[in-house]
């Protein structure tokens, strides 16, 4: 007889099985509850008509106009991916390969620059490269059109680089540091190097972050409808639809054309993970101290080009963001003025109050669920799970005000009437978050060797065991990085909550919205402003948190 | 110790008023009930009569004192004018500012089941709308008599706080370099020469933006009104996804021209910017901003004292002040903060209409602008 089979006899082995059922069915119910059916809720509105059912919306679809949607949406969005992933390379690179003290300051700037407002870089976009831009006109007397794709793709770079450089920076760290320095030692280039050994141990990392990219990307609808002028994509128009004729029915079909897209971007994304699976690798030879590739020659170059302008391009956005709060910027001539602060909004430092709480409880609870899904998922390949994986991927690939709208639809009546509370926000911004940790938790699973929870499991652990002994421990940083992003994304970001949030129940982001809404721009300057410090302070904190617990743990 | 009082002398009221036969909601049980056990409290601690008797006359001015009204507001500034209402009343008033068509969606996708009591400025169609799908509660309040009929829903469900007018905003550094004169009227938009430089929302999002089109429209007759629409949109790269937009782009010098709801904000740019605001000379398209009570409120009797607060002359100044704008009352005079408006010339429409042809007027809209706007 089998020795294990025996051991499992054992009540230990039965309670962990127990729990561990527990935890799988309780991430299963949060997918099915928060996710699934606030979804189903509003994907009904586009099969009913007062009453009826009705196919008359999906009939309106089948024009010319949608299939050019269809097309605007696809290329913005493949183009603006495809650019970012190439930029974020670059820079993740350096952030790798850079001696000690650059390193760890380019890490530190990316987690920074993270922290961003809605349409703070639209705001700066315009008013530096805009029609009367401060370069464009005053410095180079053009007079150039921002609005167009063109705008939608530069803004889209802008705002999801340092996320995606983020993404891809532990793949770096990660990857089989052996391979390179063998490389290296047999005499191949950088460049070779680069191509023939780099690029295929982060590989899987790229196509994680391009996937990512492309669905955020197309399910986005504040760049568009900022700069995107007559520029129109079906993330908007599911918008505009909402918001001109209420017209929740269209919307919702509209938002539906979205989900083909995205789940074959999802399919080649799986098939990425499987490969490097089979591939194997272990963490074991993973960077520990100083990389193992320095940057020389042309790859050197390429990546200082690019992390440069990076920075270039936060340093005028930043830079004018703070000049706005500050100054009366009326064309020609810029004067220091507090008076915006003083046309703050009067529950503006009671929804900075509830920012931070819910956020914080969100990023905590949307990080380790994330990371017990992929666990389920890729590590214990229970059956099925694959599809759950794709549910919870679906509040990224749908348009944020649609999921916000969904909760409304679901949650008005009973069973289940939150509407009006914190916990209807909360359960909104962890369920929407949540393929954020999963996918990064995916990409270190497939670096992570099997065979530790394999010995572990032959040396007597049970299930709960190695999930809470074995597993989060190795997924520490995975956690903390999780936690970290999706907190800034809590604090900064508004799209589903817009609907969500109730008088007495506001947050700092929805109200720096509703200041740009209302044309108030040096308010919400300010409020950017309050929002970048605070949250730039909560991850200062954060991570001398976590450093001193590196330092106590050594 | 006065709070106490208070508290003492508003049970003491509740209490009266539920045993006198009101009908009493449960809310109010509940909040009786509580009150009543401070009442006890309060009563062994009262010192003296006199003190009771005031705490008595000031619960019987603010017989809802402690309630919180929530609502929904799209009327920028206003929240300013609260304060005074809460002094007034003992209600505590709760805000969040959404525009009125996502306002509307939201009630769409809960079915009207809000958890807000009032819904305060706006577009005017979005009330139309919600009336229809029956979200809304009939109120008529007794203050409304002082406000003119052609501003408020005929059967009680939405009443006229302020008129919103619309005009133009003109950048004069961008029109002086381009050697353009400011228009003056709504054909001079129409005018090729203006190619480029108008900025303006879509009608299908922005209330006053629609209130333009269709006040135009019922003032010039469908033909001409479509004809002077046809050529300004010839002008007009595209459209903004808001009414808060137009402004601050021309402003900001993007555009020379902007059309827009002229509010005291708007105003207030010309101390700011080059920019001048400017009514038009041939008429002048104006919405009403309501104000309604949720059908689902649980409030109802707070809701009406905030109604009629806004709608007095007391009410109505507070407002003027918080945002300057033309007030529904006629008893209340034109802020100068909006400049000289000639009210001879504000179109002389019928608001139902903007209800009943909406969608057919939208569509129409669609058809014209083709890509430039969102249907």
């Amino acid at each position: 007889m089998n020795p294990r089979t025996e051991k499992r006899r054992h009540g230990r082995y039965a309670w962990a099985e127990l729990g561990d059922r527990l935890i799988l069915t309780l991430v299963l119910a949060g997918i099915a509850l928060f996710i699934l059916y606030p979804i189903v809720s509003v994907v009904a509105t586009s099969f009913f008509k007062d009453g009826h059912f009705t196919l008359e919306y999906y009939r309106e679809l089948a024009s010319g106009r949608s299939l050019k949607l269809i097309r605007n949406s696809l290329w913005v969005s493949s183009l603006s991916s495809i650019l970012t992933t190439a930029a974020a390379f670059f820079i993740a690179l350096a952030a790798y390969a850079a001696p000690g003290r650059i390193r760890r300051f380019l890490r530190r700037s990316l987690l920074f620059t993270m922290i961003s407002p809605p349409f703070v870089s639209a705001l700066a976009y315009i008013f530096l490269f805009g029609r009367r831009g401060l370069i464009t006109h005053q410095l180079l007397g053009l007079s150039v059109n921002p609005y167009g794709w063109h705008g939608i793709v530069i803004l889209q770079m802008i705002g999801s680089i340092s996320f995606a450089s983020l993404m891809l920076l532990p793949s770096f760290d990660h990857m089989d540091q052996r391979l390179v320095l063998a490389s290296r030692d047999l005499g191949a280039s950088p460049e070779k190097t680069l191509f023939s050994v780099i690029l295929l141990l982060v590989r899987p990392g790229i196509l994680s972050v391009l996937f990512t990219l492309f669905t955020m990307n197309l399910a986005d609808f504040g760049t568009p409808i900022v700069i995107g002028g007559n520029f129109k994509v079906l993330a908007t128009e599911a918008y505009t639809q909402v918001i001109s004729t209420a017209n929740l029915g269209r919307a919702s079909a509209i938002s539906i054309l979205m989900v083909p897209a995205a789940a074959v971007a999802f399919y080649f994304y799986y098939q990425s993970l499987k490969k490097n699976e089979s591939a194997g690798g272990t963490d074991r030879n993973a960077m520990d101290g100083e990389p193992a590739y320095t940057l020389t020659g042309a790859v050197a170059g390429a990546a200082w080009t690019v992390t440069g302008m990076f920075f270039l391009v936060m340093a005028l956005k930043y830079g004018n963001i703070f000049l706005s709060a500050f100054s009366n910027t009326a064309s020609g001539s810029l004067t220091f003025t507090l008076d915006y602060f003083g046309k703050l909004p009067r529950s503006q430092w009671n929804s900075f109050g509830h920012s931070l709480v819910y956020s914080a409880v969100a990023a905590a609870v949307s990080a380790f669920l994330g990371i017990l899904l992929s666990y389920y998922t890729h590590r214990r390949k229970i059956a099925g799970m694959r599809t759950a994986e794709f549910f919870a991927l679906l509040p990224y690939i749908i348009p944020g005000t649609f999921f916000g709208l969904g909760y409304v639809a679901a949650f008005s009546h009973p069973p289940m009437y939150i509407r009006g509370t914190s916990a209807i926000i909360i359960l909104n911004l962890v369920f929407r978050q949540i393929s954020l940790t999963n996918k990064s938790a995916n990409a270190m699973f497939s670096g992570i060797d099997r065979k530790i929870e394999d010995a572990a499991r032959d040396l007597g652990a049970s299930r709960l065991e190695v999930l809470f002994g074995v597993i989060l421990p190795l997924l520490k940083t995975t956690f903390a990085t999780g936690f970290i992003s999706i907190f800034t994304s809590c604090m900064t970001s508004v799209g589903a909550i817009i609907f969500l949030i109730s008088p007495g129940k506001n947050v700092a982001s929805a109200e720096l919205f509703q200041s740009i809404e209302n044309g108030r721009y040096g308010v919400a300057s300010v409020q950017a402003v309050l929002i970048i410090l605070v949250t730039v302070g909560i991850n200062m904190a954060f991570m001398s948190l976590t450093k001193r617990r590196e330092r106590g743990g050594k | 110790m006065k709070k106490k009082l208070m508290a003492a002398g508003l049970a003491a009221a509740v209490l009266g008023a539920s045993l006198t036969g009101c009908q009493s909601k449960p809310a109010e049980t509940t909040a009786a009930e509580t009150t009543a056990a401070e009442t006890t409290k309060a009563e062994t601690e009262a010192s003296s009569e006199a003190e009771t008797t005031k705490a008595e006359t000031e619960a019987a001015e603010k017989p809802y004192e402690g309630t919180t009204l929530n609502v929904m507001l799209a009327y920028g500034g206003a929240e300013a004018a609260f304060d005074a209402f809460t002094e007034k009343t003992g209600i505590k008033v709760e805000y969040v500012e959404i525009s009125t068509g996502k306002a509307l969606a939201q009630l769409q996708a809960e079915n009207g089941n809000t958890t807000a009591d009032i819904w305060f400025g706006g577009g005017v169609d979005s009330y139309i709308s919600a009336t229809d799908l029956g979200y809304l509660e009939q109120y008529v309040s007794p203050e409304a008599e002082a406000i003119n009929p052609a501003y408020s829903d005929a059967d009680g469900y939405w009443t006229g706080l302020a008129l919103v007018p619309a005009g133009f905003l003109v950048n004069n550094d961008v029109l002086a370099e381009k050697n353009l004169e400011a228009p003056k009227t709504w054909e001079d938009l129409a005018d090729p020469k203006y190619k480029g430089e108008i900025i303006m929302a879509s009608p299908a999002i922005s209330g006053t933006q629609y209130a333009i089109l269709n006040g135009t429209i019922q003032a010039y007759g469908e033909e001409k009104g479509w004809e002077v629409w046809k050529g300004i949109n010839e002008n007009v790269d595209f459209y903004a996804q808001g009414g808060g937009e137009p402004g601050p782009k021309c402003a900001a010098g993007e555009f020379g021209i902007a059309v827009l709801a002229m509010t005291g904000g708007t105003f207030a740019m010309e101390a700011e910017y080059p920019v001048t605001a400017v009514y038009p000379e041939d008429m002048i398209p104006w919405t009403p901003a309501p104000i309604a009570i949720f059908k689902n409120s649980q409030n109802k009797d707070a809701a009406k004292v905030f109604v009629d607060y806004f709608l007095s002359k007391e009410g109505q100044e507070a407002l003027r002040e918080a945002d300057a704008r033309i007030m529904a009352r006629g008893d209340v005079a034109i802020p100068e903060a909006i400049g000289t408006v000639d009210t001879e010339k504000l179109i002389d429409q019928d608001v139902l209409l903007f209800g009943s042809q909406r969608e057919a007027l939208l569509e129409k809209w669609a058809a014209m602008v083709g890509e430039k706007d969102a249907k």
